[in-house]
């Protein structure tokens, strides 16, 4: 990502008097297709439910989405960003005092690099089983003992059903 | 001066949940504080891996048990907008009175944890008693004291007959009345004054820098409620915010007082305004999968939460996160707590009325 352009837009909402309202990270995943004619349709944008900006949903491997969201009164806005693992992130904590905790909690739950933290909690604001749980290899960990868990209940199912047969 | 450092928490009588601050002392002066949870992250979000869509609320009901039914209004909302169902009027309606009503009890739990913090056992007694009588309504009208799980993706399980809903509103409007009493006391009595009033100033311009939200922010004289958006029928109803400009500790103990009589109010302009009728829909079936994303924003008793889904057509979400008020005001009470005197750090730290189990999730 560009820093200095990405401040700079930030530094803009700041000036015009938005609110940080979040800043969340969802770790791209390549995910199966839908079974055909079992996905809706994409949602419309709502009047009063704040819509995402619609970005092209990633499936290259190991990245990120990252998503700044702003609130000023009824408008709510977000400037959204992929990233690949190792990339750094600048803080905005600069314009934004309070995004030193979302910026410490991306760290510490989806490993990202974030630079120049306001209040910088060294790894301490969580304490998690596992380390880094958000991250790709964390979730494909999980996903993979799911659907392991899930075939060998089916495959009992399927022999209790047969033996009864 | 010799700097002190003093833990405070995660056991501590004023916290009902588990919180650390790491307080740094030259004398009795705090000069800063330094944050840490985590006790009780659950990894609510990480479910969406295996728990699929449909179930999805009933885990987010349970990120807290005192803002429980709006969590779960707000991730029915959130699959609603995505996948584009419009609810029967008559399940918003009565999603808008559950969520005052939530708005009440949790202002009642409040202000009793409150006027325990300060010392005041007997108000903390009052709050409470008449929290009961809020509770005996959310079991007799979902089943449930705490988790009511009446919210479904497409609107809501159970009704609430008209002359329940005309009995509830007289129960809520004697409550309202005994409230004046409970509320006179808080406004009145010297000895809270002296405690609370001047303690913990958050200034427009610093509740501003923070982005704090909910009372904290309108105790601190910015008028903000995300009810004013206008979704989910607030935009029927009338509003104002409730503000304050002290910015003190006394300052959000009011605003929460006051948006007690303003929940009465909306939920008998809600009782007017909603079409009558018994057997009346109440559920709009979703089909399919979700796909799409979307932001969601609510006014919890504690502030502004923010939901964001990511569903990609498959049974399980992408992503599921939740920013609850409690998040968005731990930078205002850090900036509160510094530079106050130790006896007051408890009084400031409730005042934020936080949350650790939505902060956690």
């Amino acid at each position: 990502m560009d820093s200095a352009s990405f401040l700079a837009r930030v530094g803009d909402y700041h000036k015009a008097g938005w609110r940080l309202a979040l800043i969340n990270v969802t770790t791209v995943i390549a995910a199966p297709a839908p079974p055909h004619g079992a996905a809706a349709e994409p949602a419309a944008p709502a009047t009063d439910a704040p819509t995402a900006d619609a970005a092209p949903a990633s499936q290259a491997a190991s990245v990120f989405e990252i998503a700044w969201a702003f609130a000023k009164d009824r408008e709510f806005e977000t400037i959204r960003e992929q990233i690949t693992v190792g990339d750094a992130v600048p803080s905005i904590s600069e314009f934004f005092g309070a995004a030193f905790l979302y910026e410490n909690e991306i760290r510490e739950l989806f490993g990202i690099n974030v630079t120049g933290i306001g209040l910088d909690l060294q790894g301490q604001l969580y304490k998690t089983v596992t380390k880094v749980p958000f991250s790709h290899q964390a979730i494909k960990a999980r996903l993979a003992a799911t659907a392991a868990a899930a075939a060998a209940a089916s495959a009992a199912s399927a022999a209790a059903a047969e033996k009864k047969a | 001066m010799k700097r002190t450092v003093v833990p405070f928490g995660p056991q501590h009588p004023v916290l009902p949940e588990p919180l650390v601050l790491d307080l740094i002392l030259e004398d009795e002066k705090v000069l800063d504080a330094i944050p840490t949870i985590g006790y009780i992250h659950r990894g609510l979000e990480m479910m969406v891996e295996r728990v699929e869509y449909t179930e999805m609320g009933f885990v987010v009901e349970r990120i807290c048990g005192i803002c429980s039914f709006m969590h779960g209004m707000g991730y029915c909302v959130s699959l609603e907008t995505i996948m584009n169902i419009e609810i029967p009027e008559r399940a918003a309606w009565l999603r808008l009175i559950w969520a005052e009503i939530s708005r009440i009890q949790s202002h009642l739990l409040w202000l009793g944890l409150g006027a325990d913090a300060f010392g005041f056992e007997n108000l903390f007694m009052h709050c409470w008693r008449m929290r009961e009588q809020i509770l005996d309504i959310f079991e007799k009208t979902t089943g449930g004291r705490i988790i009511h799980s009446v919210n479904r993706i497409g609107g809501v399980k159970r009704d609430m007959s008209d002359t329940e809903l005309a009995a509830i509103l007289v129960q809520l409007q004697d409550l309202g009345k005994q409230f004046k009493k409970t509320a006179n006391v808080f406004g009145t009595d010297p000895s809270i004054a002296h405690r609370l009033g001047g303690v913990g100033v958050l200034s427009m311009e610093d509740a501003r820098a923070v982005d704090c939200v909910g009372p904290m922010a309108r105790a601190s004289g910015i008028a903000t409620d995300t009810r004013l958006i206008g979704a989910n029928y607030y935009d029927r109803i009338e509003l104002e915010p409730v503000v304050e400009t002290a910015g003190d500790c006394l300052a959000r103990v009011v605003v929460r007082m006051r948006e007690i009589d303003q929940s009465i109010d909306i939920i008998r302009q809600a009782i007017d305004k909603m079409p009558k009728g018994e057997g009346m829909p109440l559920e709009t079936k979703p089909r399919g999968n979700p796909m799409g994303e979307v932001f969601t924003r609510l006014e919890q008793p504690r502030g502004e939460v923010l939901y964001y889904v990511k569903a990609n057509g498959t049974k399980n979400l992408e992503r599921f996160r939740a920013r609850t008020p409690t998040f968005a005001n731990i930078p205002a009470m850090i900036k509160l707590v510094k530079g106050c005197e130790l006896a007051d750090v408890p009084n400031i730290i409730l005042t934020i009325d936080p949350c650790i189990s939505c902060t956690e999730r």
